[in-house]
């Protein structure tokens, strides 16, 4: 009788468990754009997207798991199913909202202009004829290819783009700007400043992206980004990551 | 009765059409057309996105193109010189040159590529397109010496005896004599080298060159179209190398005149 009990019970609580077993949701991410998403000296993937994510996941009840992708391929990862969404600050543009869907923006960026520390260009306009350099696919690469005169070169990662710039074979690279800051402010604070902001009529905000039609993963998400900027948990992480 | 064989081992590159292999005059022929056809048909049915695919890709033909010769003709400098020196009696020379041949054999050539572009950068500024090139010269100039060096010793030493009692000196007898009837040994794998460096330039788009593979990449990286960007990018390649790959064969088919029965 007794024995009994106790195996019913251990059913009922094995259910219960399962019951209460979280969505696990996958995210790809290019962890080479810090502070937003990098990997930090003992090999894990941390950053603004990951503590937002994960404040987020804990309001409306997922998971986060992230799976460190190249910027490269992310898109067609994502159309392929290799993964439920992609949380690597891609902001919202209306040739990507064609190809995935989004979800609410969960911060706001401008693109930055970063030169070494001895130049006088203020804008991509004095940029004429010399070579401006982004990671490939990004909105800020696009920025460049649109400015007239300007010989774009495009890099796999933006710490490359970085390194050139540092060396002297690129005049100057575009990226959003707290990785902007990130590079001219720490990494390369002797060799590098960050110009400008270029100026832009549009606002840029960073979602996160779903494959087209994925209501469920989407529905989530927006519940957790919502609860999360209510409790102004964005601020704080703002401060802590990014200074501000 | 010659120990030496007169083929030369080498590392991938394409299969040199030969005139009397019925079986691959048909593969090229079929591979040329449906290449052919493949990069006309598709860009007229559907031009949105093929035709604009090609129309995003010419630069980076010619950025290939400059890569590739640049690189074949530094190799071939470095080649013969390498392979010079490995038959030299001279110990120092001979030991500098068989150490190239060993360090660069050891590496593989993307990592070559980034250590001569990042690694020297910081200390020597070179554009990127003359990193790209002295990277790929000094990897492919090892498999070149090689090439020379099995190329040169495959010359029956009964000429070299022949022009020294005749007169030459030793760097005579080597531009006079040897060289030229072992260039024809040479010429087929030289060739092979020549297409499996082409190939090999599309690892330069990681140094951000702007070559056929990274146009590819950044067209396809605007228009998520991945699938129809690579297919062209692979038929444009392809069809450089079914050109290439003949025309070699039929300048080794002219050379190969006197060995003809």
């Amino acid at each position: 009788m007794l024995r009994k009990c106790a195996l019913t019970l251990a059913v009922l609580a094995t259910l219960c468990g399962s019951a209460w077993a979280e969505t696990i949701i996958v995210f790809a991410t290019d962890a080479t754009w810090p502070p937003m998403e990098f990997v930090n000296s003992d090999k894990q993937i941390v950053g603004f997207s990951v503590d937002f994510l994960k404040a987020a996941g804990k309001e409306a009840g997922f998971k986060p798991v992230f799976k460190n992708t190249a910027w490269d391929g992310i898109f067609a990862g994502l159309a392929a199913g290799k993964y439920d969404a992609i949380s690597s600050s891609v902001s919202i543009t209306e040739e990507r909202k064609k190809a995935m869907d989004f979800s609410e923006p969960y911060f706001t960026v401008r693109q930055a202009l970063i030169v070494p520390k001895d130049s006088t260009a203020k804008s991509l306009a004095d940029l004429k004829g010399k070579k401006v350099g982004g990671q490939i696919g990004t909105t800020g690469y696009f920025a460049i290819k649109e400015a007239d005169g300007v010989i774009p070169k495009s890099y796999d990662e933006i710490g490359l783009a970085m390194e050139d710039l540092n060396v002297g074979r690129i005049d100057a690279v575009v990226c959003d700007d707290p990785v902007a800051a990130n590079y001219a402010l720490d990494k390369y604070k002797d060799k590098l400043k960050i110009a400008a902001v270029l100026k832009t009529d549009k606002v840029e905000n960073y979602g996160f992206a779903v494959k087209k039609g994925n209501k469920k993963v989407l529905d989530l998400l927006n519940k957790g980004i919502e609860a999360v900027k209510a409790k102004g948990i964005d601020k704080e992480l703002k401060k802590k990551w990014i200074g501000q | 009765m010659a120990e030496e064989k007169k083929i030369i081992e080498v590392g991938d590159g394409s299969v040199i059409p030969d005139p009397d292999d019925p079986g691959l005059i048909s593969a090229w022929w079929i591979a040329l057309i449906g290449t052919v056809s493949l990069l006309i048909i598709l860009p007229l049915v559907k031009p949105d996105p093929y035709a604009k695919i090609l129309s995003f890709v010419p630069d980076g033909i010619l950025v290939t193109f400059k890569v590739t010769i640049a690189s074949i003709s530094l190799a071939l400098v470095i080649g013969l010189l390498t392979g010079l020196g490995r038959l030299s009696k001279n110990r120092f020379i001979n030991l500098m040159a068989s150490l190239y041949v060993e360090v660069v054999r050891g590496i593989p050539l993307l990592v070559q590529l980034f250590y001569i572009y990042f690694a020297l950068g910081r200390i020597v500024r070179v554009p990127d397109i003359v990193a790209a090139v002295i990277a790929m010269a000094f990897c492919y100039g090892a498999y070149m010496g090689e090439v020379f060096r099995a190329g040169i010793k495959s010359i029956d030493f009964g000429q070299t005896e022949a022009a020294l009692s005749l007169g030459f000196n030793g760097r005579q007898t080597m531009a006079y004599v040897v060289l030229p009837q072992a260039w024809r040994t040479i010429l087929p794998p030289v060739g092979n080298e020549f297409i499996a460096l082409l190939k090999d330039t599309s690892l330069v788009s990681i140094l951000a060159v702007s070559d056929i593979l990274r146009r590819g990449r950044e067209y396809a990286s605007e228009s998520f179209n991945y699938f129809e960007t690579y297919t062209m990018i692979a038929l444009i390649y392809l069809l450089i190398t079914l050109i290439l790959s003949r025309l070699i064969s039929s300048m080794e088919h002219r050379l190969s005149h006197y060995e003809r029965r």
